[in-house]
């Protein structure tokens, strides 16, 4: 008999999210992905100034507003009919890549580390062990005889704090940790360090916005920030400290979890479809998609598991409806640039009536976005994210993101081949893109810090951060990424004022519901295969769905109870379909 | 100080010196009189986990739920800016954070449960911090979290662990007053965590802390001020700590001196920013809007808003009372210079804020027009916003309205809006 494994809420991510799945002799055989929060933000929008918008639409996240703000302003740029001028192009870089080294160490550290380290673990270690282990293996020597005793102190008083109900406490599922203690000490004081670091980047946000999260000075035309020389300084110092520390911490401990934890995450979460998309992020002068540090692009694995193959990305091609989501619009597949926001007037849940049937198959309020496939025919699910973007970046042939995927290979003992490439199709490659890319950013930040020295020196005659709009009518779309994936803004202004505006977020190409052909989403499919040991904690299935970073407030979405039911007939409990 | 707590600081690497140094800047932050840093001090070494006395029920930490409602996580991730406490701090020495959606080590049932004997445990004695707005549309369906409708109306998992608690804290503009969720047309009913309380006849007493995100330094001030001394800052009509929101952001404003000799930057990245006129032409709401931002900081005090560029766009304004009056529809066009000025429930002209209130503002609009006229940038008298057309403006070819207007708008138009009394 099929059983029911639910894990709602899932937390350490953002929002509020609920994953359902089917458990068959110890697999998933079947996962509903749901977002549970509607906030309406599109509709919002509408009727408001570009510049507004862009401030509005950066609250989509508090974790990549970042990324929410300048993809509104790319849109509203095009709108205007205006390109936002060099400096502007280069604080914006700046201000970005700040985003992604905040965003890429919280996720690693304070989002996706306890799935892996028993921080209570780590009070059986042997600190001194731990020096030599440390020395041995590369990975950031501290004084881990303080740390100890400062958890001791914490464990002593019995209060587990936010460790309280942790999956690695007695009575959860304490056997699925694996680390030697002193590895859990090792990376416990890492992340106690983490905080400080993931701090310390969104210092640069703030130095560059007023404050972090949501900065303030990137807007339609460019950039209201006119850096000075001891704010470049400030920066560039900073950029340098985080430079290190991923390199000397962070890509050594992605490397020891993954080594302990290979068999586990190599063979767990890959993506059915084998469908990667990048939109790009980072401008060169040319503000070519294609051209970006990491740029736009699709990798496609044949199965999920064939070697990988490059393609160009098409804008066009892209869709979304609604036939499994809450909203009331017809649920026909529309370019975002036709597409729409219904609420329903009444909450369409999936309510069952005094028969005990289900009412409707409704069970999300994230929309199903879908990119055509020429080669199908089909409108297919994509993959988006720090994978997703180092697996484009890799077949782009940058240098930075190909030898960061090397150095991990090997550290975790595979070959450099297109085989060891398509195995990063699992939540192994989604552990090390975060660390890999963390890395290769950071050291492009110190480039634009001196690119931004030039820039103050020969500033040129036009105004190098900010150029004035030649319209009030128009069009536009932002393509760029959030550190959790490919992001798309789109609006259209009448007389300066916003007459339609849409957003797919990257999570929503990842927690997507089923379509209209019953297709799973990608997450869906990335848990169908995974062991599930204990229904009341499914380990596996938590570091699946970690490996993706759901952003759930910008996917918006929902719920249902307890774990361990057992459902005997619907094949969802939502759709008796 | 004994010896114990001593070594017990010394082994996170604190001597005694930089201790007693923190808790005055905690002391500061608090900003009740006859409150010092060794009274701070004390009060740690009686109630931290890193002291030797003192005691909560079973463990020492004071028992923190943080329940995430319609927001971003912008919040949260604040609060992981935090420094004097930073945040390893707080989690592992001060407070017990037994419920974070965000920070939680548990997830799922087990998460769920943390909460629940959370509230068992610790009736009227644990702190609430709600981020993010009260969704009640579809009787809460607008969000559910494991499987409930969250802020369904009567009874509600929300208003259990609102009912329970000792103090309610509304960390950010959404949990104050609904925030950009709540901006029009409203499409998920969001509305501030006091407005929902009262109108499900709960009394918990609340602090409203707005900006968003929430200013961590002044979140954290009130955590400790709470867990330490066990009372709640004075608070204004709005439930906000008097301390905290009692001053506009002119009034401590670093660019206030441009101000004042009617320095202003009209353009963005023009020379008067790299010189750090004052933003009150590009649309600053700071003469209206009430917060400590310039004096406290953000980001463990690099910068803020305005330091970096970027004028003010109101983002502490919000009533708690009232559902719509969130900061985004009173500040939108947030570039837009104001034609009035709001000073709590008054909305007023400038000239009249100038004839009717005392004090820094009325002086300062006064002197601003002086020195506008000093500078050359206006005819005749008048400031800023009582003029039909700036002759600076129309020498540049800047028209009334949005800072980074077209140019083609003709100055006419603008004019005409002005004398209609057209709203910002």
């Amino acid at each position: 008999m099929a059983k029911h494994s639910i894990i709602d809420p899932v937390d350490r991510i953002e929002g509020h999210l609920r994953i359902e799945m089917e458990v068959k002799d110890g697999v998933v055989s079947e996962a509903w992905v749901s977002g549970g929060l509607f906030r309406g933000l599109e509709l919002i929008l509408e009727g408001r100034e570009p510049t507004d918008a862009a401030l509005i639409a950066e609250r989509i996240c508090g974790v990549c507003p970042i990324s929410h703000c300048h993809t509104s302003v790319y849109a509203a740029e095009e709108a205007y009919g205006i390109k936002h001028p060099n400096g502007a192009r280069i604080v914006r870089n700046l201000a970005e890549g700040a985003q992604f080294m905040h965003s890429h160490i919280l996720w690693f550290y304070q989002l996706s580390a306890l799935d892996y380290v028993n921080p209570l673990h780590a009070l059986e270690a042997d600190p001194k062990a731990a020096t030599e282990f440390a020395l041995a293996n590369g990975l950031g020597v501290r004084d881990f005889g303080a740390v100890q005793k400062r958890l001791q102190k914490f464990a002593e008083n019995g209060q587990y704090s936010w460790l309280s109900g942790g999956w690695f406490l007695e009575g959860q599922a304490p056997e699925a940790y694996k680390l030697p203690a002193e590895v859990d000490l090792i990376a416990t004081a890492h992340y106690i360090e983490a905080l400080d670091m993931q701090a310390t980047a969104d210092e640069i946000a703030a130095l560059i916005g007023g404050k972090m999260p949501h900065i303030q000075t990137s807007i339609p035309g460019g950039t209201s920030f006119v850096p000075s020389v001891e704010k470049l300084d400030d920066i560039l110092d900073r950029a340098r400290q985080l430079h290190e520390w991923v390199g000397e911490v962070m890509i050594p401990d992605a490397i020891a979890i993954a080594k302990v934890y290979l068999k586990d995450v190599a063979g767990i979460g890959n993506n059915k479809h084998g469908n990667f998309m990048a939109f790009g992020v980072f401008d060169r002068e040319s503000r070519e998609l294609t051209d970006r540090y990491f740029p736009a692009g699709i990798v496609r694995m044949a199965g999920g598991t064939g070697a990988p193959v490059l393609e160009k990305y098409d804008g066009s091609k892209m869709t979304e409806e609604t036939t499994h989501a809450y909203y009331a619009d017809d649920g026909k597949p529309l370019h975002p640039m036709d597409g729409v926001t219904v609420p329903p007037e009444k909450f369409p849940g999936y309510y069952k009536d005094e028969a005990n049937e289900v009412v409707n198959d409704k069970y999300t309020w994230s929309k199903a976005p879908r990119y055509l496939n020429d080669a199908t025919g089909k409108r297919e699910p994509m993959e988006v994210g720090p994978l997703a973007r180092v697996l484009v970046s890799y077949m782009s042939g940058n240098p930075e993101i190909i030898d960061g995927v090397n150095t991990v290979l090997k550290g975790v003992g595979l070959p450099i081949s297109a085989a060891s490439i398509s195995a990063l199709n699992s939540a192994l490659g989604r552990l090390a893109a975060r660390p890999i890319e963390a890395y290769a950013v950071s050291g492009y930040m110190q480039d634009w810090c001196h690119e931004l020295v030039e820039v103050l020196k020969n500033p040129g005659d036009a105004n190098p951060w900010f150029a004035k709009r030649v319209r009030d009518d128009g069009a536009g779309e932002g393509f760029w990424e959030a550190p959790r994936g490919a992001l798309y803004h789109c609006e259209t202004i009448k007389g300066n004022k916003i007459t339609h505006y849409q957003a797919i977020v990257p999570t929503t190409w990842n927690i997507s519901p089923r379509d209209v052909d019953d297709v799973p989403g990608t997450i869906e499919q990335g848990l169908i295969g995974v062991p599930i040991d204990n229904i009341e904690a499914p380990i596996n299935a938590l570091r699946v769905v970690h490996g993706y970073d759901p952003c759930v407030a910008c996917a918006i979405h929902i719920v249902e109870p307890k774990t361990g039911h057992e459902f005997k007939t619907h094949m969802s409990p939502w759709g008796g379909r | 100080m004994k010896d114990s707590f001593i070594e017990s600081l010394e082994s996170r690497g604190l001597t005694r010196r930089a201790f007693l140094a923190f808790c005055g800047s905690i002391a500061a932050a608090i900003g009740i009189e006859g409150v010092t840093g060794i009274d701070v001090a004390e009060a740690i070494e009686e109630n931290a986990l890193i002291g030797t006395n003192g005691g909560r029920g079973e463990g020492k930490l004071a028992p923190v739920v943080w329940m995430e409602l319609g927001s971003c996580t912008g919040c949260t991730e604040s609060f992981a800016q935090a420094d004097d406490p930073d945040p390893a701090t707080l989690i592992l020495e001060y407070i017990a954070l037994n419920y974070s959606e965000t920070l939680s080590a548990a997830a799922g049932y087990s998460l769920e449960e943390s909460r629940e004997q959370t509230i068992k445990a610790f009736p009227g004695k644990y702190v609430l911090v709600v981020e993010g707005a009260v969704m009640t549309r579809w009787n809460g369906d607008a969000l559910r979290i494991a499987g409930e409708a969250t802020c369904a109306p009567g009874e509600s998992p929300l208003l259990d662990v609102c009912k329970n608690a000792a103090a309610v804290i509304a960390a950010g503009s959404c949990a104050v007053d609904g925030g950009f969720c709540a901006a029009e047309p409203n499409p998920g009913g969001a509305c501030g965590i006091q407005k929902y309380m009262a109108d499900n006849g709960v009394n918990t007493p609340v602090v409203n802390l707005p900006t968003c995100p929430c200013n961590p330094a002044t979140l954290v001030a009130v955590i400790v001020q709470y867990l330490l001394l066990g009372t709640l800052p004075q608070l204004n009509e709005y439930n906000m700590p008097e301390v905290y929101y009692g001053e506009t952001i002119h009034d401590n404003c670093q660019r206030r001196g441009h101000f004042e000799n009617g320095e202003f930057v009209y353009e963005f990245g023009s020379e008067e920013e790299a010189k750090g006129y004052c933003l009150y032409a590009m649309g600053c709401k700071g003469p209206q809007t009430k917060a400590n931002c310039g004096t406290i900081r953000w980001n463990r005090r690099v910068s803020w808003c305005v330091d970096a560029g970027a004028p003010c766009i109101g983002c502490a304004s919000g009533d708690p009372r009232v559902t719509q009056r969130n900061w985004i529809d009173f500040n939108a066009p947030f570039l837009n210079r104001m034609k009035d000025i709001h000073i709590g429930s008054l909305r007023v002209q400038p000239t009249p804020v100038a004839l009717t209130i005392t004090g820094v503002l009325a002086a300062a609009l006064i002197v601003h027009g002086i020195g506008m006229k000093a500078a050359g940038r206006t005819e005749g008298a008048g400031g800023p916003d009582w003029e039909p057309v700036r002759e600076y403006d129309k020498k540049h070819g800047i028209t009334h309205g949005s800072a980074a207007a077209a140019t083609s708008e003709p100055a006419e138009k603008a004019a005409a809006e002005v004398s209609e009394g057209g709203e910002q």
